[in-house]
């Protein structure tokens, strides 16, 4: 069984799920204590010591079904299967072994018996030995649960059968009696031969479930924001959420090693009043960690929506890494969404503020237009502890760029970070105003995928307010 | 080390209900592990569910006393585990003085003295002059206690950091006095409320509980166990309402200390059964905030309807 939970604990860190080592020598120990015998009682087990978050919980519960059977619910399966269990045929034949000493092979006596926990653990073994971590698609099914009931010896297991009916004739049963019991064996062994199949299908459920977690984190993260479908960038919610909290655990870890600082006169003395005026305990003020305070400029026209959508979701899940976000979104009219952040939940407010937030959707992007609206109003809430995180492709339709609105935001800004959804390669080609607007930004990114969107971010919360601006 | 404090599972979901606490499988099960494995216990949840009170019940049913220290922003070591009772060792310094004197006084040289003072500096650090905080009583305690930090999401990730140093070996050194080693592994109880992510690091340490609202069946059998004057009917009517208010999209949906003190007060105004009057004026008991109100009020046939 402690392989199997291994094997489990695998599963779930490759979804996603940290586990420590620890963890799992605890899981092992918590079960062990606790024992099999109650399916719920284990499950809890199992969430208790591996899930230390409640939205893991999810997926731990799919993958629990796929890998421990409810086997009482097999077993009821199974009875259905056999149909109507006749229970004179199933005493006459226990009766028969018990009295005449057979030596049945295990496998036929398992047969016999019908347990549904002790067949699946048998097919369970000789999957192992048929290959079956080969399996990957729908068509290999059958080949696969024929080469796992070709692991079992069903000659013996038909010998055995034969030489068991054999007997019941020599007892001087009728030939009517005899073709029920026949037919009661066959049945026996159908329902077995389609638990095989059950098992391998549901091992194909969960290696392609296997696989597309694999997907989600390795190629959508490399995948071009553009070219997302709509189930795509559910996906790549949950991948976003993730990354905002390594970015905030690894925040916490830093901040702990901030522990100097200078002389704190005021507690000092104050302390030392206890000790008749000596300077016993020395405290240290804490240095002052100036959180940036940051202002999304976002593009929200369709080409960029996506890249849009992500870094509002990555700004505001990291909102306490930051003094203060403002958002404003535009095409050619600009507008502030800061409200609806605030008073909605993020997914919510992020969906608000690309579709129902009061700018012309339809129209075609003006940047130009866009900052000169920004500097006439919002220039004077502009300051030199403000960061403004721009995201556009700078595809101007031909407009007046009027860079000099963002040179004049410069100049009461700490800095501009553009991140550009489009590839380095077409920035200045055709209407890509960029190399105009970049003498007046600090920093200018390609920002086609989620990592390199991650990875602006992180440097954003991380080293961004050490350098001395 | 870890002496059984229950024998099975079940054992454990009886003494709860006999404590009248109502716990589910799943919460009879961890905390039969946490008492097993000498693991403390991080249970998480909306306000209300009754996480603390499942600490208090646990010291009841285990008879072991309760102490329990509440995290707050601010709360650093030495509130937690220790402080010197300086005054005081101040004081007998004063008084002290003129022994102090005759110490010292056939010693003929500076280092001489000094040498004497040292040889009695332990009795100005000792236990005399160490008023233990929460953390170092249930280390100090004679008899297995029940620990219970309440709240920890409110305090700092510095003092989790530190709370985690503790809870892994249960031992703690005090400069002046050395290691000093827990007697019996407590019983540590954990409750956050989600206002911030818990480091990785206590997490792991932890076993984990998650503590929803309950189900409609155990939230009756909650209500009809602590206010037993109750009619059965009402208690149903009031289970039912309250699960259709906590579907309605709340900023804070009522939870079962909610819905208990909803229940008392209907039972102290005699009522029979959900008159929408009746339900409109003591619907404050059971939501909190003004918006809250308008939205339940706007929908209180629904709420109402069988």
């Amino acid at each position: 069984m402690d392989e199997r939970i291994l094997e489990f604990i695998g599963d779930l860190r490759r979804a996603e799920i940290r586990i420590s080592p620890s963890e799992a020598v605890d899981a092992l120990a918590a079960t062990a204590e606790i024992g099999l015998d109650d399916r719920e009682t284990f499950k809890s087990t199992l969430a208790a010591t591996l899930i230390k978050e409640s939205r893991d919980r999810e997926t731990f519960d799919r993958l629990f079904n796929l890998y421990f059977l409810d086997l009482q619910a097999l077993g009821a399966g199974l009875k259905k299967a056999l149909g109507p269990e006749d229970p004179r045929i199933q005493q006459l034949l226990n009766q028969v072994m018990s009295e005449e000493g057979l030596d049945l092979d295990d496998m036929t006596e398992l047969m016999l018996e019908g347990q549904g926990s002790a067949m699946e653990m048998a097919i369970r073994a000789r999957g192992q030995g048929a290959g079956l971590e080969r399996l990957m698609y729908f068509l290999q099914i059958g080949y696969f649960s024929r080469r796992i009931q070709d692991r079992f010896d069903w000659e013996t297991i038909e010998r055995d059968i034969q030489q068991l009916m054999a007997l019941l004739e020599a007892r001087g049963l009728d030939p009517g009696q005899l073709a029920r019991i026949r037919s009661y064996l066959d049945l026996r062994l159908e329902s077995f031969r389609r638990m095989i199949r059950q098992h391998v299908e549901r091992e194909l459920e969960r290696r392609a479930w296997r696989q597309g977690e694999r997907l989600t984190r390795e190629i959508l993260s490399e995948k071009p924001l553009f070219a997302l479908t709509p189930d795509e960038v559910n996906q790549m919610k949950n991948v976003v959420a993730r990354l905002a909290r390594r970015i905030k655990d690894a925040l916490a870890l830093r901040q702990r090693e901030q522990a100097k600082g200078r002389l704190d006169a005021r507690r000092t003395i104050r302390k030392s009043l206890a000790y008749g005026g000596v300077p016993m305990e020395i405290f240290l003020r804490r240095r002052h960690r100036e959180k940036p305070k940051l202002i999304t400029v976002c593009d929200v026209s369709d080409s960029v929506r996506n890249a849009s959508r992500f870094m509002l979701q990555l700004v505001w899940s990291l909102q306490e890494c930051f003094s203060r976000v403002r958002s404003y979104v535009f095409v050619s009219e600009i507008a502030e969404v800061t409200q609806a952040f605030n008073t909605l939940p993020v997914e919510r407010a992020i969906e608000w503020a690309l579709k129902g937030a009061p700018v012309d959707f339809h129209c075609r992007s003006d940047f130009g237009y866009a900052f000169s609206r920004f500097v006439k109003t919002e220039l004077d809430s502009l300051d030199r502890k403000t960061t403004i995180l721009m995201l556009g492709d700078a595809r101007n339709n031909y407009n007046d760029p009027q860079a000099w609105a963002l040179r004049l935001m410069r100049e009461r800004v700490k800095g501009i970070i553009w991140l550009n959804p489009e590839g380095q390669w077409g920035w200045g080609i055709g209407d890509s105003v960029m190399p105009l607007y970049a003498p007046a930004c600090d920093v200018v990114r390609e920002c086609r995928t989620i990592a390199q969107l991650a990875e602006v971010v992180d440097n954003l919360v991380h080293h961004w307010w050490r350098r001395g601006r | 080390m870890f002496d059984s404090v229950f024998p099975s599972v079940d054992d454990v979901q009886q003494r709860f209900r006999s404590e009248k606490y109502i716990a589910s499988r799943r919460i009879s099960t961890v905390v039969y592990l946490a008492a097993r494995m000498g693991r403390p216990v991080l249970i998480e949840g909306p306000a209300g569910v009754g996480k603390t009170e499942l600490a208090k019940a646990l010291a009841e049913i285990t008879d072991r006393p309760l102490i329990r220290m509440q995290c707050y922003e601010g709360l650093d070591e030495g509130k937690a585990l220790y402080e010197w009772k300086y005054a005081k060792q101040l004081l007998y310094t004063q008084l002290l003085r003129d022994r102090i004197g005759e110490l010292v006084a056939d010693a003929h040289s500076l280092p001489d003295a000094v040498a004497k003072i040292a040889g009695q500096d332990d009795a100005f650090f000792s236990f005399r002059f160490l008023s233990p905080r929460p953390l170092l009583s249930a280390i100090l305690a004679e008899r297995p206690v029940t620990l219970l930090v309440d709240e920890i999401d409110k305090a700092e990730p510095e003092f989790e950091a530190f709370l985690l140093e503790v809870l892994s070996d249960f031992q703690v050194s005090v400069p002046e006095l050395g290691t000093i080693r827990a007697k019996h592994i407590p019983l540590v109880v954990l409750t956050s409320n989600n206002a911030r992510e818990l480091s990785d690091g206590l997490k792991r340490r932890c076993l984990h509980l998650f503590i929803d609202f309950p189900a409609p069946a155990e939230e009756l059998e909650i209500i009809r166990m602590k206010v037993p004057e109750i009619s059965e009917k009402l208690a149903k009517a009031v289970v039912a309402a309250v699960g259709k208010i906590r579907a309605m999209d709340l900023r804070k949906p009522p939870s079962v200390s909610e819905s208990l003190d909803w229940a008392r007060s209907l039972v102290i105004l005699n009522a029979e059964e959900l008159q929408p009057e009746l339900v409109e004026s003591t619907l404050t008991m059971l939501v909190k905030y003004e918006k809250d109100l308008e939205r339940v009020r706007g929908a209180l046939d629904k709420v109402l309807a069988p």
